[in-house]
């Protein structure tokens, strides 16, 4: 009996010790995301291109001779669930690196957890302003904040359209309300008068009459800030009214990835997008990403997956350089990053009020012949920008 | 001034348009309140089944979502007979603390409804691209030299019309035919209609399924014109509720005018105050219905009839 007890308690340790020793072999990485609600689109895109970015970072010998492990944790959008997961991830996993979420909110409530537990976290696609601008020394992000999603867009606008008057619409979220508010500055700046300037609630059935009042203002510029289902219905809509503005413009989010076609399909021909990347870039690694991704997909990515994608990269650069894995070493490693990814050139600055924010050149999408075409910056362009566009009654384009 | 005028008029038609759709989804709510006195919290819910089966229909057999309406309205009939012959009612027949536990019983099915909904079809959005969405009529075309140019969508005033057919159908078989006097007279007053042998648990059972068959009609109506996503139940739940406190608990006619006053309210408010004040503006009919107007449209139809 005492025999069978020994040899169960050495069992028992040598397994814990096997464990142990597996546990040495890998690093293991936790990303919340929306993986249900209605940000999970794009939850599904990030999760999809982490997963490439793991693999290949596993078939060439991993972090430090780590293997990458990763697992996903679904936040449901909810910043409540998103701080949750975080909390427990750094408590309770001793997670030495977050990255991960989408919608801002989420991402703030993940910000003051990890700025609190002195855990660096690294943002992939949350673009209000203030993430960055708060004075967290552990919170870096991949992509452009808010206000400069739409730097392609207003250089579009100052040297092509030259309009006089615009007319802002944009969901009342974080993303939009800081989306909206810039461009309102922006559009200042250039000598833009703002005739309107109106929110809406996510989700909303009937946008024509806030769209009657827009025709009767008569804008040269319709820009909205919204995500994708509510882009789709504000141009079905906008076509049904047949508004006659010189250009529609959309900030990101919704209007930048292929469902907004499908599902706006002719009313969607000639809108201009902000976006930060397209699979039609040449960034190192870029290209190939894109064509993984469509292989396994059947779909391109957006901006968000090829942040996702790269900023485990980021985070492979970053622990390889950081003198032991301690926080405070991976932070000063993190903030030493400076290399070119396939979402482009990664540098953590802090300038205008940001810190650790990296500082990128944003491009203008436009829908041509049904398809998402880069247009500027002219000199990276994939085909020729459309202006003036044609009205909607002379028009002819039917996309399938 | 013309483009006041155009701008006054356009948000009419889509007041008007939005509030036939908005009164259908209330009907099914107020025809449930009025016969079984509980408040269905999980009208949405059903709506949103009835859009995954016209969105199945459309993707796997090309059925267009109009058709749709023939296949889940009884669909949903179904499931709303069955949800009250094995829910509901056993829940009815349980002493308890609470006297309203089938209301917090049907804000389970919802819930219920909804996850399985996120499990089975996961969260993305989902809509049918029909050929005709963004099809419209202007005023222009009729009219060459028109001062002013309106717009009437296709699928709008298809799905308004639709509607509005419904509802007469509803209306018929309440007034004309024998089960919906029987179950008119169940709403009236429960126990003199057993008294009269009218068999009110099969009445209810007939009532709920209707309910959840109207609502499943409007889902389908709503299709071509908006999208789908599973925890979409919950914004037509409360469109519903405030369309039925509107309405008048339980009274159909009321439902009808409700729907149609929510949809004009709603539109104004977007054009003159801004479409952010649209919750906002739905809570403060709600809130002032409740205190000015117990009774609802309804109580307004009756005393004038009494009047006279």
């Amino acid at each position: 009996m005492k025999k069978l007890s020994l040899v169960v308690a050495l069992v028992f340790v040598l397994s814990l010790l096997a464990t142990n020793l597996f546990a040495a072999d890998t690093l293991n990485l936790s990303i919340p995301l929306p993986l249900t609600g209605s940000e999970a689109k794009f939850g599904e895109i990030q999760k999809r291109s982490y997963e490439i970015a793991a693999q290949e970072i596993n078939a060439k010998g991993g972090i430090k001779g780590k293997k990458l492990v990763l697992r996903f944790e679904d936040s449901e959008g909810k910043p409540e669930t998103a701080r949750a997961i975080v909390e427990k991830l750094i408590d309770v996993n001793k997670q030495i690196i977050i990255v991960g979420e989408y919608t801002s909110k989420c991402a703030k409530a993940v910000a003051a957890v990890a700025e609190e537990r002195k855990v660096p976290y690294l943002v992939v696609a949350s673009a209000s302003d203030d993430i960055t601008q708060k004075n967290y020394k552990y919170v870096f992000r991949m992509n452009a904040s808010n206000s400069h999603y739409a730097d392609g867009v207003v250089s579009f606008l100052k040297d092509v359209v030259k309009p006089k008057t615009m007319a802002i619409l944009y969901e009342s979220s974080d993303f939009g309300t800081s989306g909206a508010e810039d461009m309102e500055k922006q559009a200042k700046q250039l000598g833009i008068k703002v005739l309107l300037k109106e929110r809406y609630e996510k989700g909303a059935v009937d946008f024509k009459p806030i769209l009657s009042k827009v025709k009767s203002e008569r804008p040269d510029v319709l820009y909205m800030v919204s995500y994708v289902m509510d882009a789709s219905l504000l141009m079905k809509q906008i076509k049904e009214l047949r508004i006659e503005a010189k250009l529609f413009a959309g900030g990101a989010a919704g209007f930048a990835i292929p469902e907004f076609i499908e599902n706006a399909k002719d009313a969607s021909e000639y809108v201009i997008t902000a976006t930060l990347w397209s699979p039609k870039l040449t960034f190192p690694g870029g290209k190939q990403y894109a064509e993984k991704y469509k292989a396994k997909y059947r779909e391109y990515p957006s901006y968000h997956g090829a942040s996702a994608y790269s900023s485990l990269f980021v985070i492979k650069d970053a622990l390889e350089r950081a003198k032991s894995w301690k926080s405070d070493d991976i932070r000063v490693a993190l903030k030493a990053t400076n290399m070119k990814t396939a979402f482009g050139p990664v540098k953590f600055e802090d300038k205008d009020g940001y810190q650790n924010q990296n500082f990128m050149d944003t491009l203008v999408l436009q829908v041509i012949n049904c398809e998402l075409e880069t247009i500027w910056p002219t000199s990276i362009a994939t085909k020729k920008y459309v202006y003036p566009i044609p009205a909607w009654r002379d028009r002819s384009v039917k996309c399938s | 001034m013309s483009a006041q005028i155009e701008l006054f008029l356009q948000t009419l038609i889509a007041g008007i348009l939005l509030g036939g759709l908005y009164a259908l989804i209330g009907l099914g709510m107020a025809l449930i309140m009025g016969v079984m006195r509980i408040i269905n919290l999980a009208h949405g819910d059903l709506m949103m089944v009835a859009m995954y089966i016209a969105f199945f229909s459309y993707d796997i057999f090309h059925v267009d979502p109009y058709v749709s309406v023939l296949i889940a309205t009884p669909a949903l009939f179904l499931l709303g007979v069955g949800l009250q012959k094995f829910l509901i009612t056993p829940v009815l027949k349980v002493e308890s603390i609470l006297p309203h536990n089938q209301v917090i019983l049907t804000v389970g099915i919802g819930m219920v409804l909804s996850n399985l909904a996120t499990v089975f079809f996961k969260s993305d959005y989902r809509s049918t691209p029909v050929d005709y969405a963004t099809k419209a009529w202007y005023l222009s075309d009729f009219w060459r030299n028109s001062p002013i140019e309106l717009s009437l969508s296709f699928a709008w005033s298809v799905s308004f019309v639709l509607a509005v057919v419904i509802t007469a159908m509803l209306w018929f078989f309440l007034t004309r035919t024998d089960t919906g006097k029987s179950i008119r007279a169940t709403a009236q007053d429960l126990d003199a209609a057993l008294l009269m042998g009218v068999n009110v648990e099969r009445m209810r059972m007939l009532t709920f399924g209707l309910g959840a068959a109207l609502v499943g009609a409007a889902g389908c109506l709503f299709m071509p014109i908006y999208y789908l996503y599973p925890a979409l139940g919950k914004q037509f739940t409360n469109i519903a509720f405030v369309v039925t406190i509107l309405g008048g608990l339980g009274s159909t006619e009321g439902a009808i005018i409700g729907g149609v006053i929510l949809g004009i309210f709603e539109s104004m408010t977007a054009t003159y105050l801004g479409m952010g004040w649209a919750p906002v503006g739905r809570f403060i009919i709600f809130v002032a219905v409740l205190v000015f107007l117990p009774g609802g449209v309804s109580s307004l139809l009756r005393s004038r009839r009494f009047g006279r």
